[in-house]
């Protein structure tokens, strides 16, 4: 019996051909998500940014009312860099001075803007141990 | 006891190891007796991981706080329940939950299908004993659960989101899928090792996967119920890489599941279901090491830890031995039979197959997107909800629609007539429930409206299977209507199990759609006395209190909620305070709807020292569904699982046919 080309080659084809020009739609109409950066490293940035940070006190202001105002500074390293940040929008359980938080925005003015709601916590250290390579 | 459950896993690891070198070897030599002691050294291992998760357990009873883990995760004021439920809290007991579960399956599959599949199990056994073998060294070597210190006058308590009641369930359910999938995976690496690439590998497994599967999905659910109640942000699905995490193994399972069907009936797509489990045993290794090493930035990411370099080398090890068997045995994988038309069953199930992958593929590009782009740009680029919930809707809105195709559609080759018979009355059902639909503004949300009415098609094709196939048995004899239904479904519990699990995700995407596509919110700042309007729904801010319980202080507002004229009640939310934890937490107010499925969600976002609350009120219709799709689909997966005489001698049948030798 002569081989012919198989439909489901075709079709594994055709399905590898459209997944790819979904992508390619939808990277070229949405662009590729947001870079996310330390607060060391946002300066002269202009676009928006997923900012990952070290919440630094006093937390002051109305998250619901002109916005909560507090300072970010990098989770590791010895950058003195200190970000003040404003962000309006639900605030999570664990939020406070000391977390390490997650923001979307941009800066403006010196201040980093956060997207309304757009605060994410990381969970507490206090289910895992404290330090990398803490095992034995 | 310290020592005790070293001691333990030291037997484990050496146990495992022992089942790897002397089970491969019986199995390569063909020695008999070797293969059967390798076959009770894993047995032998379950049992010494059995005594060293006794330990673990009885020193979180007995508040050992000179277990650092202990100290870590509770306190001494932490209720049982939550206690016991620190056993699979932190990234080392799930390891030792990883390897208890993985040894107590691995003795169980060898046992249940050493009868008939003997000549596979010779080469399942060293299979399983190097997975296991890589756990225990993990936890004997790199990450211990056993390291002590000296013992603190408390712990340092749980975090107060996981304690609630479906953190007893999830986590566990979660490591059942994950290790589950370790079955079918070592009975496809021993067809391939041992060159008998027969169906019996996927026959003697498909209970394990479908076990697996469930457990994967029932998990997940929980857990989206446990955000949905408990994190209170007023979702129940985030794509977080950790949601993600399960999500993925469970669509590579669930594309697995279906097109084994293909293979056992027409000796299809046969190096494609190894891929497949390949790739769904190398994901659940893969969510493993999401959730415990915490590589990717999360709300789950519990950890850094030293295991992350460990898992990712296993994993890389995993598929590159699979992919190097699998090519040496291609030629015994060619397929006997092939595709004769692309409008058929078989054509149905490949397209559901090429949709659940590519949805799975993408999500896991946008889980390792951050860390490529890193890698290779030297910055993280986060792709956010946008590019998740965009793949969802592409793939998953055909793959819902040929729900309703596949399972109807002709085997080999579909007439066009055959087409519009079998689906004139599903579309006309599809069509009328969109047009009304339309009319009454669901237009608002195209995706929506599109899932509605394709899941009145999907909804439509099962009523139908279920009244045909009830009237032909009926026909044939069954004395009342529920016999005759009751004997459809025993006469074929996998198929019409399948249908019930399809109508549990019909439900699922019903009631996603409508809590997500439709939902109302509201948000406003309100002083007792006040009131606000979201919806239909009247909230009126009545008094704020403060109570002291066990280990927290909750602080509650009491809002009177109404509709229109009818008062329905009150109801509370608030935040608390932990104590020992010094955390606080949002306690949602939730009032459901038993008619409609619909839910008024309140969170009290915050609460000023006046009195004044910021209220966030949302209105989601149709949510209920998705809690009760996770009910019908237990069911379903059970009429599926349910043991079945007459399988059970098409077995053996197939057994004989194939021929076992007997002189292993």
């Amino acid at each position: 019996m002569a081989r012919k080309a198989s439909p489901a080659r075709l079709v594994i084809a055709l399905s590898v051909a459209a997944l790819l020009a979904v992508f390619l739609l939808y990277t070229s109409i949405a662009g590729g998500g947001n870079p996310s950066i330390a607060p060391s490293e946002l300066a002269g940035r202009t676009g928006t940014v997923q900012l990952a940070g070290l919440v630094v006190g006093p937390v002051t202001g109305d998250a619901h009312a002109g916005g909560l105002r507090f300072r970010l500074r990098d989770i590791g390293g010895e950058s003195a860099t200190r970000i003040p940040v404003r962000y309006t929008g639900s605030v999570p359980d664990l939020f406070k001075a000391g977390r390490h938080i997650v923001l979307d925005g941009r800066l403006r003015n010196g201040t980093f803007v956060a997207e309304p709601g757009s605060m994410i916590t990381k969970c507490p250290s206090k289910y895992a141990p404290k330090r990398s390579g803490d095992s034995a | 006891m310290p020592e005790l459950g070293r001691a333990a896993l030291v037997v484990t690891l050496g146990l495992s190891t022992y089942a790897l070198v002397a089970g491969a070897a019986a199995a390569y030599l063909g020695r008999r007796r070797l293969a059967l002691s390798a076959q009770n050294a894993l047995v032998a291992a379950f049992f010494s991981t059995l005594v060293a998760s006794g330990v673990l357990l009885s020193a979180l009873l007995r508040h050992d706080f000179s277990f650092t883990y202990v100290a870590r995760t509770t306190s001494a004021a932490l209720p049982t329940g939550y206690t016991i439920s620190a056993f699979w809290g932190g990234q080392k007991r799930t390891l030792l939950l990883w390897l208890l579960v993985l040894t107590g399956f691995g003795a169980l599959a060898v046992r249940l299908n050493r009868g008939w599949a003997r000549d596979l199990i010779v080469w399942v056994v060293p299979v399983f004993g190097a997975v296991a073998v890589f756990f225990s060294f993990l936890v004997v070597a790199v990450a211990s659960p056993f390291a002590v210190q000296p013992a603190p006058a408390d712990g340092a308590g749980m975090t107060p989101s996981l304690q609630n009641p479906y953190m007893l369930a999830h986590p566990p359910l979660l490591y059942l899928g994950y290790v589950g999938l370790t079955v079918p995976f070592a009975f496809a690496i021993a067809a391939l090792l041992s060159g008998r690439t027969d169906e019996r590998w996927l026959i003697a497994t498909r209970r394990w996967t479908l076990v697996a599967w469930t457990a994967l999905g029932i998990g997940q659910l929980l857990g989206a119920h446990w955000a949905y109640v408990e994190v209170g942000w007023g979702g129940y699905y985030a794509w977080d890489p950790v949601e993600n995490a399960a999500l993925m193994p469970w669509l590579a399972a669930t594309a697995f599941l279906h097109s084994v069907m293909i293979q056992e009936k027409r000796g299809m797509l046969r190096v494609w279901n190894v891929l497949l489990v390949m790739l769904a045993f190398s994901l659940s290794l893969f969510g493993t090491f999401l959730t415990r090493s915490g590589v990717v930035n999360s709300i789950h990411s519990f950890t850094q830890s030293s295991i992350g370099p460990w898992f990712l080398a296993f994993i890389a090890l995993t598929v590159a031995v699979s992919l190097a068997l699998l090519f040496r045995r291609l030629p015994q994988l060619r397929s006997p039979t092939r595709l004769e038309s692309p409008v058929s069953r078989e054509a149905a199930f490949l397209y559901n197959n090429l949709l659940l992958l590519a949805l799975c593929l993408t999500i896991l590009w946008g889980v390792v997107y951050p860390l490529l782009s890193e890698a290779v740009r030297g910055e993280a680029v986060v792709l956010g909800r946008s590019y998740f919930d965009f793949f969802l809707r592409v793939f998953g809105l055909p793959l819902l629609l040929l729900m309703g195709i596949g399972p109807l559609i002709a085997w080999r080759k579909a007439s066009l007539r055959s087409l519009v018979t079998t689906f004139r009355w599903p579309t006309a059902v599809a069509l009328a429930t969109g047009v009304v639909l339309l009319l009454l503004g669901a237009g608002s949300s195209v995706p929506g409206l599109v899932t509605y009415t394709f899941a009145a098609f999907v909804a439509a094709t099962i009523v139908m299977e279920f009244a045909r196939g009830t009237r032909a048995r009926k026909a044939l004899g069954a004395a009342t209507w529920p016999g005759a239904f009751h004997s459809l479904i025993s006469r074929n519990r996998r198929r019409y199990g399948g249908y019930v699990v399809h109508a549990a995700i019909v439900l699922l995407a019903i009631g996603i759609a409508g809590s997500s596509a439709f939902d109302t919110v509201a948000e406003a700042k309100l002083r007792p006395g006040e009131s606000m309007d979201v919806g239909k729904y009247t909230l009126a801010y009545r008094s704020l209190d403060e109570r002291q319980v066990e280990n927290a202080t909750e602080i509650r507002a009491t809002l009177g909620v109404s509709r229109g004229d009818r008062d329905l009640g009150t109801l509370e939310a608030g935040k608390n305070a932990y104590t020992i934890e010094q955390q606080v937490s949002n306690e949602v107010g939730i009032r459901s709807d038993r008619l409609t499925g619909e839910d008024l969600f309140v969170i009290a976002e915050q609460i000023d020292p006046d009195g004044a609350v910021y209220f966030r009120v949302f209105v989601k219709p149709l949510v209920n569904l998705i809690w009760i799709a996770g009910l019908v689909f237990v069911l379903g997966s059970a009429i599926a699982l349910w043991p079945d005489a007459r399988e059970q001698r098409r077995l053996v049948a197939r057994a004989r046919e194939v021929g076992v030798p007997a002189t292993r």
